[in-house]
């Protein structure tokens, strides 16, 4: 039983490392994610900057522009995942090598530090650049993580979907955008309650549920997608 | 053997006295199935007419509503009710596909509850923007009911989309399940975070609401339930043409119709 459980761990491990080393390769989707969120980052800084809008406003408003830029970015850059596995030719080999779900979770912890690196990169330059201040770090750290866990698990599924469907990345915003329509609300509510500083555990707790709930869905229903 | 591909009836291996026995029982056993089906469709369209006369003269107004503005309850509640029913139907198929045969007809019925929930989607929207016109001043506010039910519409479409872009009948099957048990999975947040999210409804209070009080004149209620069994009966009923629409299609052009 643990020798089973040990080697899955490992299987997991391999592939997650196989997944950076063929993204430094090209840097395809590194490059994507953060040159993407830069520019509309910019964008957004010259319309909403500290001057010329109001506190209020901002307060309200800020966190969800923050969150759209996280989405938008995510959704250029991880449809990728399995497109490139089917284009390559690689996937035959990973349906031989690896179980679904040793793949799924590998996928997933892929794309969430693919994630985190943007977020890393992205957050402190919003809150300079827009001044915004956060009352609760704790929120803000807690939004970041369990919102990018969920992007994350929600876009490998519907990434392996459109693998095998035709006008891919047309089709990955359009299944997607439905699907994490939930976690969205919830991340800027509970980024809001960062701003604000009031009642953000019940909104991390609701964003955790999400993050389970797609997590089980996806690790069910992958081995469906994946194995035609 | 030589015998042509299709033989006419009562020819062929089995006796000629047997095939027409077999004919006539199947025959009959046709004609009372399509009596049945007669009388439910005469049912369904005398509950029809009961349901608008109720609706509009058997009811009572309800009070602090606009004119005669509370009478769309009895037609727009049950167009909402049907297009929660659709999504529910459509992941019960798809589970149904996924774990008990994987047979194309089970894909299809899916599929045919999908379009048909978004058809009472889009009906129970716009019925409640126009009733919201009246009585709260804007077609639209983004109560959650609202929010819900607009990402429920946009979902069915995606649904849709998705089907179109998946050309092999058996992958297209497959992943729009996938995708349909996905969307059953992330609804609850929908119905349960959205309105704490929004921290305020416009709607009012649920028929049967948390303290299990039925607030509701007694004959807005019958005629609300009636309504509601109507809309679910013309579902179902809708349904069932639908999936034999779309199984003759799919036996005359080999079922590449793509949705």
């Amino acid at each position: 039983m643990w020798q089973r459980v040990l080697n899955w761990l490992a299987d997991v491990g391999v592939l997650f490392v196989k997944e950076w080393r063929s993204e430094l390769r090209t840097r395809y989707a590194l490059n994507t994610l953060l040159l993407f969120a830069l520019t509309t980052l910019v964008a957004v800084g010259v319309a909403l900057g500290p001057l010329g809008t109001s506190e209020s406003a901002r307060t309200s408003v800020l966190p969800v522009v923050f969150w759209l830029i996280l989405l938008f970015a995510a959704s250029a850059g991880l449809p990728r995942a399995f497109v490139h596995e089917e284009e390559s030719g690689t996937a035959t080999a990973l349906r031989l090598a690896a179980t679904p779900s040793s793949l799924f979770v590998s996928k997933v912890i892929y794309s969430f530090t693919l994630l985190l690196g943007l977020e890393i990169v992205v957050t402190p330059l919003y809150l300079a650049m827009m001044e915004l201040s956060i009352e609760d770090g704790g929120a803000l750290i807690a939004a970041l993580l369990l919102g990018g866990l969920g992007l994350a698990a929600g876009s490998t599924l519907i990434a392996a979907i459109i693998a095998q469907a035709q006008g891919r990345g047309m089709l990955f915003s359009v299944l997607a955008f439905p699907i994490l329509m939930p976690l969205l609300l919830l991340a800027i509510a509970l980024t809001r309650a960062a701003v604000s500083g009031d009642g953000g555990t019940t909104w991390a707790t609701e964003i955790l549920l999400y993050d389970a709930t797609v997590m089980v869905a996806g690790l069910m229903l992958f081995p469906v997608v994946w194995n035609p | 053997m030589g015998l042509p591909a299709r033989l006419p009836h009562g020819v062929g291996a089995r006796p000629a006295v047997f095939g027409i026995i077999t004919d006539m029982a199947t025959e009959g056993l046709r004609q009372a199935h399509s009596r049945v089906g007669l009388t439910l469709r005469w049912l369904l369209w005398g509950l029809g007419c009961l349901v608008i006369w109720g609706a509009f003269r058997y009811a009572p107004l309800a009070a602090d509503f606009i004119g005669q503005s509370s009478r769309i309850l009895f037609f727009h509640v049950p167009m909402a009710w049907t297009g929660f029913v659709a999504f529910i139907v459509a992941g019960v198929w798809s589970l149904l596909y996924l774990m008990r045969g994987r047979r194309p007809e089970q894909d299809r019925a899916a599929a045919a509850a999908v379009e048909l929930g978004l058809l009472f989607s889009i009906l129970a929207t716009a019925t409640g923007a126009m009733w919201a016109r009246i009585m709260w001043g804007t077609y639209w506010n983004w109560d959650p009911r609202e929010t819900s039910v607009v990402l429920a519409v946009i979902f069915y479409a995606a649904y849709l989309a998705l089907r179109s872009a998946v050309p092999d009948p058996a992958t297209r099957a497959r992943l729009s399940a996938v995708y349909a048990i996905l969307g059953l999975a992330v609804a609850p947040f929908l119905f349960f975070v959205l309105p704490r999210i929004a921290g305020f409804t416009l709607h009012p209070e649920p028929v049967v609401n948390p303290q299990g009080k039925i607030e509701m004149n007694a004959r807005m209620l019958q005629v609300l339930l009636a309504g509601s069994f109507l809309f679910t009966m013309l579902f179902f009923w809708l349904h069932r043409i639908q999936r034999r629409i779309a199984a003759l299609g799919a036996t005359r052009t080999g079922g590449s119709k793509s949705w």
